[in-house]
């Protein structure tokens, strides 16, 4: 009888055990959404970062004060439709006591997300977007407070341009600058708070051109900014360095011999020297990271910390692929592997902050994030900035300094783009 | 008037390349009376296979554009042998439709060999450029239009001056009398279809000469669809007419309209131009009028 009585009692604890064991556990779920494959490009060093950011996170960074996140990664193929669909069903099928933060990397996925971000759900997402719509000033916390960026926002960073415009010129009258852009929303963000700026700042906007990622010529797009006479040139570009910034540049260069040609961020790194090469000399332009992969790779500085990591974690965990570079399933621009990284340490971060606060909740970690105040890893040359905008503010201005040299009897192209000012914090910068 | 002989010239020389393109088109069609879809994937392929000659292996330009341009055809031959050869005697609809496939595997194939960023293609040929006071042409699209057009010229020698034209024009005529005089068709059209792809690699080279060579280049190939529609479907000489008018269509429409805020209107143009055409002379202002019974 005893023997039964005992029996019966270990069975109806290994049930309790089976089923509430679980439920007590509360597990801290994440959810990533990168641009990894699809028609566009090829990017998967965007999670091989995240990959190797979020193991280390796990294992060698502690977790979250010692408790393992469960991270979950899709490939979102730039397409909106499908970053929003993993994000559903991911909601749909995590509790909103678990799943407590997001990220995405395309504004075209956060505008249909407003409402299900902000007002349903009430999870803190953070974007690759720098849409100056979302986050700029008719945007941001107040109207998007789940909303956060991993970058200054393409108005700023035109700002920055023409600032620095402004405080080089040495000719007569106004700078005259000229503007190209791509026939999409995400081409003409940030246009607006440019014009306002110039105007205020006293600079000529001469021409404003749109220019398709179709283009097999930019000879007509040169010669209206000839003919308007711009003597800087700023090209709001793609991702990396498609053809067409290669066309636009290696025409611009003949065409318009005595203008500054500029850019913002995704025109500024490494993948404008391999395909534009030396017309990309002597190039200006504006980053939101540190660069972080010269022409040859091993030219690198390695002064930034974050820079020295992210090459550190490539050869550890991806030897064959940081060898292989731009051939082969390799990676192309250490770039993307870093920003890869970044997510992962971000979110590391936020979850730590949010349970040292004692509120392992979404809106603990989105109070962790509006509080935070941080130098990510040593990222902007030790300086600190605060997620009060909802915007990592930091950016820096660069100049490209590329030559061709022979190489087993082949001109290749070596440089890399060097900073010309320190890191400058746009929510600081008295406009 | 500076800007509109600016605009004529800059037209003229990049529709020197479409028509080309459009001339790759044409000569299968004759042959075949199917229309090449994957006219742009084979534009990125040749172009490509240049690359690998050229750029990695190192060769001289005048060794690799030939290899470039057999190994062009080659993937031409190929290509019409597994996937053409079979449906002859079908309808030249299934050929066409077999082409959209084909132009789908092709882009995965680039896609997974080189992947799907750009490349630098800068050939370093001799600076040709002409500056006129306000006006300027630059020496890459010269290149392309005087290369483009060279190519255009052997090709109408191969197929007006040489016995391979006779056959092939022959075989373009009438499939089965062709036959019946002891021309191989079937073989007629594999010769086409390399020389199709050999045209196509040449103008692919030229235009990624412009910038970059990448998987997206292939768009460039759908420039050809208003060259041969406007010019007609089976002439040779309306590919070259039709080139030389979507090339001035489009940079006229890129100086005089869009800066007018009609912004991308350069790319619509020529569709434009297409449909009014199409109205007036629906088989293309050169294209044979065809009296079928029905």
């Amino acid at each position: 009888m005893k023997q039964r009585a005992f029996f019966v009692l270990a069975f109806t604890l290994s049930l309790i055990l089976l089923f509430i064991g679980p439920l007590s556990a509360k597990e801290i779920k994440t959810l990533s959404q990168f641009p990894m494959s699809g028609p566009v490009g090829s990017l998967p060093e965007f999670g091989w970062g995240f990959i190797d950011g979020m193991n280390w996170v796990n294992n060698e960074g502690g977790g979250v004060n010692g408790k393992k996140i469960k991270w979950f990664l899709e490939d979102m193929r730039y397409s909106p439709k499908v970053e929003i669909a993993n994000f559903n069903k991911y909601c749909a099928e995590h509790s909103p006591d678990e799943f407590l933060i997001a990220t995405g990397y395309i504004t075209g996925g956060l505008k249909p997300l407003i409402d299900k971000v902000n007002k349903e759900q009430k999870i803190p997402w953070l974007d690759g977007s720098y849409s100056a719509e979302i986050f700029g000033p008719d945007g941001g916390p107040i109207k998007y407070p789940y909303y956060y960026s991993l970058g200054a926002t393409y108005g700023d960073q035109l700002k920055i341009l023409l600032k620095w415009i402004k405080e080089n010129y040495k000719g007569k009258g106004d700078p005259k600058v000229g503007l190209v852009y791509s026939p999409t929303a995400w081409g003409r963000d940030g246009l607006a708070e440019a014009r306002a700026y110039a105007k205020k700042k006293g600079i000529n906007i001469v021409a404003e051109i749109e220019y398709p990622y179709s283009a097999t010529s930019a000879t007509d797009e040169c010669m209206q900014l000839r003919k308007a006479k711009a003597q800087y040139v700023i090209y709001h570009g793609y991702s990396g360095a498609s053809g067409c910034t290669a066309i636009f540049f290696k025409t611009a260069k003949k065409i318009l011999k005595r203008a500054q040609l500029m850019g913002t961020h995704y025109t500024t790194g490494r993948m404008p020297i391999l395909v534009a090469q030396d017309a990309y000399d002597g190039y200006v332009g504006v980053a939101t990271r540190p660069f972080c992969d010269a022409v040859p790779r091993a030219k690198t500085p390695m002064d930034n910390k974050m820079v020295k990591m992210a090459h550190d974690f490539a050869k550890k965990y991806r030897p064959e692929e940081y060898k292989k570079g731009l051939r082969g399933g390799g990676i192309k621009d250490m770039f993307l592997y870093m920003d890869g990284m970044t997510y992962a340490f971000l979110l590391q971060k936020a979850l730590i902050e949010a349970d040292n606060a004692g509120d392992l909740s979404r809106e603990g970690v989105k109070k962790a994030l509006d509080n935070l105040v941080w130098d990510f890893n040593g990222m902007f040359g030790g300086k600190t900035f605060s997620y009060k905008s909802h915007t990592i503010p930091m950016l820096q201005i660069f100049k490209a300094q590329v030559k061709l040299v022979d190489y087993k009897g082949k001109k290749v192209p070596m440089g890399a783009v060097v900073p010309i000012t320190d890191w400058i914090n746009v929510d600081e910068v008295k406009w | 008037m500076v800007d509109f002989i600016q605009a004529l010239g800059s037209g003229i020389l990049v529709g020197l390349v479409y028509a080309l393109l459009g001339l790759s088109i044409v000569i299968i069609y004759r042959a075949s009376e199917a229309f090449n879809f994957a006219i742009g994937e084979f534009l990125v392929i040749g172009s490509f296979l240049f690359y690998i000659f050229f750029f990695d292996l190192g060769l001289p330009l005048l060794i690799a554009l030939p290899l470039g341009l057999v190994a062009a055809g080659l993937v031409g031959a190929l290509v019409e042998r597994l996937t053409i050869k079979p449906l002859l005697g079908r309808s030249p609809l299934s050929m066409t439709i077999i082409t959209l496939g084909l132009g789908f595997f092709l882009r995965a194939c680039v896609q997974l060999i080189f992947g799907s960023h750009s490349y630098s293609f800068f050939l370093e040929l001799p600076d040709i450029t002409q500056e006129y006071g306000d006006l300027l042409f630059l020496s890459d699209p010269i290149w392309a239009g005087m290369l483009s057009l060279c190519t255009f010229g052997l090709i109408i020698f191969l197929l007006f001056r040489t016995r391979w034209g006779l056959a092939i024009r022959a075989t373009s005529e009438n499939q089965a009398k062709a036959m019946a005089f002891g021309i191989d068709a079937r073989f007629i059209l594999l010769i086409v279809w390399a020389i199709s792809a050999a045209c196509i690699a040449i103008a692919g080279i030229m235009i990624s000469n412009f910038g970059a060579l990448s998987s997206m280049s292939a768009i460039v190939g759908l420039r050809a669809i208003p060259v041969v529609l406007i010019g007609g479907m089976d002439s040779i000489g309306g590919a070259l007419i039709g080139g030389i008018i979507v090339g001035v269509c489009e940079s006229l429409a890129g100086a005089y309209i869009e800066p007018l805020g009609l912004i991308g209107f350069k790319d619509v143009a020529p569709y434009l131009l297409l449909l009014i055409v199409l109205l007036i002379r629906p088989y293309g202002l050169f294209g044979e009028v065809r009296i079928e019974r029905v």
